[in-house]
């Protein structure tokens, strides 16, 4: 990444979980054995040598620890070799900021869906913080382990979309919207029992996306009406599903609010949104040392001051 | 309904809120418009239940002496709701302009009155600042009652606890620790040795959904 913004080389690689979802140890493992190589890649690929480095920045957290672990061991060993700065990043915060960088927003209401992660954030007081989230499962998590009850392969996303789009008749789920919050595993029981009554899969994944994608538009929009902000930006995995992208575009104009799909490359977990928060936030003046560098895998986004933002 | 002059006063999330006047009285109309984003099958559900259920429980706390606006009548098919309109200032504003202990004063009361809530096993659904209007006379009114819920369990007291705490977080940073403190005052004031159950509930949930 460069420290105008403009992404170099963004290369990331996937663990596909086996039967029973990640494992922490299995994990830290794919990363400490595959790390090494994408860094080289992604030098190679950015045309850029050891010596262009000016900054290391890894993620702190929230996230696995075994994971945070392996990479921040090298992130470390890279900034100590060739003696540049280190910076900790928020895993959330750096969703956000990388869609900012996209789609030119200022202050957005973002909906940040992925498979571990379902939030609505937003900046307030001189920090990013969680209007309304899950307060069971995450909506990517959802539709994999539907997906996966009839038979789809990981990740059921995509899968489930391409289903929907021939469903016809609407089966009414549990819709649990508490304030900004709002719960899945209710809606989720349900949709398994309509499968084992032998309802159409087409028409149960329908069905689950208008009503998993319907309770997300409301926090969402009771986020915008209460915040009053005009920009709305969706980002994490799930972000790809163009059913939930309409309804939110719908939420969008009833409010006067402008909207962004951040795209693909950048939207799903990968390493330039780590780069670009990190830049942003040394140049504000952070920096990690080394001796203080320990990961925080349960670092709440509200948790961190956004210096770079103040002007807000 | 016979209206005859109308004012839009707020656009939320789910509904408009119209200052009417209506038999030389001024009241407020709660109008929930079709989201055509939303499939209509749902819309259509969520519009109706909503409107049916605010109006018995802004009736219902009533009685047990939680100040909420008088309903007037009420139209499920057209999802209208014509309400007493509570001349004051919302809770939220009323925070950024308020002396500090004022606002101890308002949180107490608004502990208070959910704690009311909760000991006859209702919950509000929505208990942000934003459904708090306090009148002329300090007197404070709740509104929004489209989520709340009847026959509550403490997991849903906790859920109820658990929005407020984030509500102050999110929207009254500087001040969410007094403003906490006070208001949980009031909640066992009113709701004693039940209160404990409750609150460490809402502290299970508020871990619950983060990343782990
Ligand atoms: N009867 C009333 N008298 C005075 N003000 C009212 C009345 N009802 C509502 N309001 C004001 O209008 C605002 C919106 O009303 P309400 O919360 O019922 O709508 P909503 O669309 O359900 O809100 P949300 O955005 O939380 O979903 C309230 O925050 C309050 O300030
Ligand atoms: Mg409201």
């Amino acid at each position: 990444m460069s420290s105008e913004g403009k992404v170099l080389s963004n290369i990331w690689h996937m663990l596909s979980p086996v039967e029973g979802g990640i494992h922490p140890r299995e994990a830290s493992r794919h990363h400490s054995d595959i790390g090494p190589g994408i860094i080289k890649r992604s030098l190679e690929d950015a045309g850029v040598s050891h010596s262009d480095i000016q900054l290391v920045a890894f993620s702190r957290g929230p996230g696995l620890g075994p994971c945070l672990r392996t990479t921040a061991t090298m992130a470390r060993t890279l900034a100590q070799k060739l003696a540049v700065p280190l910076v900790g990043v928020n895993h959330c915060v750096a969703h956000i900021e990388i869609g900012c960088l996209e789609s030119r927003f200022e202050d957005p209401v973002t909906v940040y869906v992925s498979g571990g992660n379902t939030q609505i954030i937003a900046f307030a007081g001189g920090r990013f913080r969680t209007f309304g989230e899950t307060l069971d499962m995450a909506l990517g998590n959802i539709l994999d382990v539907f997906g996966r009850t009839i038979g789809m392969s990981f990740p059921a996303g995509p899968s489930i979309e391409h289903a929907a789009a021939d469903g016809v008749e609407y089966h009414q789920l549990p819709y649990s919207v508490k304030g900004m919050d709002l719960s899945y595993s209710g809606m989720l029981t349900a949709a398994k029992k309509l499968h084992l009554e032998g309802v159409p899969v087409a028409d149960i994944c329908f069905s689950i996306q208008e009503t998993a994608f319907g309770m997300l538009a409301e926090v969402a929009e009771r986020a915008v009406a209460h915040t009053k902000k005009n920009e709305i930006l969706l980002t994490g995995g799930v972000a790809r599903n163009n059913r939930l992208t309409e309804i939110l575009e719908g939420v969008a104009e009833r409010h006067g609010a402008s909207f962004h799909r951040v795209s693909p490359p950048l939207a799903g977990d990968q390493g330039a949104m780590i780069a670009w928060t990190g830049i942003l936030q040394h140049q504000a003046g952070d920096e990690l040392p080394i001796s203080d560098s320990h990961v925080m895998p349960k670092w709440r986004t509200d948790e961190q001051d956004i210096l770079w933002r103040c002007r807000f | 309904m016979q209206i005859l002059k109308k004012q839009l006063l707020t656009l939320g999330a789910e509904s408009a809120i119209y200052i009417v006047e209506y038999w030389g009285m001024t009241l407020a109309l709660k109008w929930r418009p079709r989201k055509p984003y939303i499939h209509n099958e749902i819309d259509k559900l969520l519009r109706t239940s909503r409107t049916s259920r605010e109006c018995k429980m802004l009736t219902f706390v009533r009685t047990l002496g939680v100040p909420t606006p008088a309903v007037h009548s009420v139209d499920i098919r057209n999802h209208l709701i014509l309400m007493d309109f509570i001349e004051g200032q919302q809770f939220k504003q009323l925070v950024n302009t308020s002396s500090k202990k004022r606002i101890t004063t308002l949180c107490h009361e608004f502990g208070k009155l959910l704690g009311i809530m909760h000991m006859s096993d209702i919950v509000h659904g929505d208990p942000t600042t934003s459904n708090a209007v306090v009148d002329m006379q300090s007197k404070m009114w709740l509104v929004d009652f489209g989520l709340a819920e009847k026959n509550a369990t403490i997991e849903m007291k906790g859920v109820d606890m658990h929005l407020l705490r984030r509500a102050y977080e999110t929207t009254h940073w500087a001040l969410q620790e007094t403003m906490l403190e006070s208001t949980m005052e009031g909640y066992v004031e009113i709701s004693g040795d039940d209160a404990e159950a409750v609150l460490s509930r809402a502290d299970e949930i508020r871990e619950r959904g983060r990343y782990h």
